[in-house]
């Protein structure tokens, strides 16, 4: 079955595997900042900004990637005829809405995990909010968030394949592609099961070597 | 006469449950006042409203002359001269001992890292803890965190310090270790409020012992007064129970 695969037919393959992880890496990273933003002012003293984040939050963790996506890529440049942008543009800023009010919430529940006499000895000290933030409360829970935050990088590396449904060609869409060329679904699939796989593992070897560095 | 802490009319509610009903007191400079009461009296909550770790429902509360509860007080700038220490330490575990003593005052007071150094470690000497310096909390005692609980606090140079049973999560046998050095601290004359059950330092150290019960003190005076010769029904039967 490998046989009849063709191997000219990778180098596609591993090209929607790179625009897979560029995916991940941009969208994680532009989610990560957005959702860390989102998850202090969740938590933070300023109730208008608790009350919009938490709305940010909860409504986007209601809808399916597919629908961020399509709202981006169709529903927006109705709307705003400017707002029209490239797949690629629509992919990253889709997965990085979804991203940033998961990351949000992981944000939000690190920071609550930090006992609460850590704050109050802060305070006590004479210390301001941001200080009490950045030298005692932040250092503590993002030791908490990093393996949640691990587990979620891995569920966003297999939401970039939503991404296929809009034209992006990353490794989902490349696969189809493939597969509709060299009539060999079978080896296709488990090709590019396998270089899922490839993007997944260094993420929870990462995670792995993380937790092991803390025990 | 130079009242550090004046309190006035203090009163404190959680939701309908009303647990401060009208607390007067003055704590004077360079004075030891101990606060003893059965569990549920009010007297943590009494003393976490010194520096407004829980809010003021009515009443007031000033401190060196700044009212906590006037908008215009800035509440960082007094707690900078109130050390507290915490019935759970609340070390910071992710930083060392000599690190855990340092922070306030260089981000805080911003001392320079040398003379934040120097500080600490004239605090580590005082509290016995020079060697561990180097060592993060987890390996440290409760006792010996409850030390660099206190040295982080003095480390701000505070005019008062306030204690909330800061010997009740210990082992028994690092009990004495934490009363020696607040002992020592009283002898320095520092002003000092103190929420204990050790009746035994309270006796010894406070130069004045307050019995609160339902929220309300229900008597107060010297050591012997309180303990030798006292007046009211309540406090007999507390001290019956604890001494």
């Amino acid at each position: 079955m490998f046989d009849d695969f063709g191997w000219e037919n990778l180098p596609p393959l591993l090209d929607g595997m790179l625009l897979t992880a560029f995916l991940v890496v941009s969208s994680g990273i532009l989610g990560t900042i957005l959702g860390f933003v989102l998850g202090l002012t969740r938590t933070g003293p300023n109730r208008p900004g608790r009350i919009l984040s938490a709305v940010y939050i909860g409504f986007i963790r209601g809808q399916p990637v597919l629908i961020i996506l399509f709202f981006v890529y169709f529903v927006l440049p109705l709307m705003f005829p400017a707002a029209s942008v490239s797949r690629g543009v629509t992919a990253i800023a889709g997965l990085s809405i979804y991203a940033a009010a998961y990351i949000a919430e992981i944000v939000r529940g690190s920071l609550l995990a930090v006992p609460v006499g850590q704050s109050e000895a802060a305070e006590a000290l004479g210390m301001n909010y941001r200080q009490k933030l950045r030298y005692v409360v932040l250092p503590q829970a993002l030791r908490i968030a990093v393996p949640p935050g691990i587990g979620f990088l891995v569920a966003l590396v297999k939401a970039t394949s939503l991404t296929s449904v809009i034209g992006y060609v990353e490794l989902t869409r490349a696969a189809r592609i493939t597969s509709n060329i060299n009539q060999e679904p079978i080896a296709t699939y488990l090709i590019v099961a396998a270089l899922y796989f490839v993007v997944c593992f260094p993420i929870s070897l990462l995670g792995r070597w993380y937790e092991r560095r803390l025990a | 006469m130079n009242p550090i802490i004046t309190v006035h009319d203090l009163h404190k509610n959680f939701g309908d449950l009303e647990v401060l009903k009208g607390i007067d007191c003055v704590v004077e400079q360079n004075e030891v006042v101990c606060m003893v009461g059965p569990s549920g009296s009010g007297k943590s909550t009494f003393l976490r409203c010194l520096n407004l770790l829980e809010s003021i429902t009515s009443g007031s509360v000033t401190i060196n002359g700044h009212e906590l509860n006037d908008p215009k007080t800035n509440l960082a700038t007094v707690r900078q001269d109130v050390g507290m220490v915490f019935q759970q330490f609340n070390v910071f575990p992710h930083m060392n001992v000599r690190d855990n003593i340092m922070l306030a005052p260089t981000k805080v007071l911003k001392l320079s890292t040398e003379e934040a150094r120097e500080r600490a470690s004239v605090l580590l000497e005082k509290v016995g803890l020079t060697d561990k310096a180097d060592v993060y909390p987890s390996k440290l005692s409760g006792g010996q965190n409850q030390r660099v609980a206190i040295a982080r606090a003095l480390a701000m140079q505070p005019q008062v310090m306030l204690f909330d049973e800061p010997t009740s999560a210990l082992d028994p046998e690092t009990v004495g270790e934490v009363l020696e050095v607040m002992k020592a601290l009283a002898e320095e004359s520092m002003t000092m409020v103190v929420v204990t059950h050790e009746m035994g330092f309270a006796r010894e150290v406070a130069d004045r012992v307050i019995f609160i019960d339902h929220g309300v003190i229900v008597e107060e005076g010297t050591p012997t007064e309180v303990f030798d010769n006292t007046q009211h029904d309540r406090t007999k039967a507390f001290l019956s129970k604890v001494l």
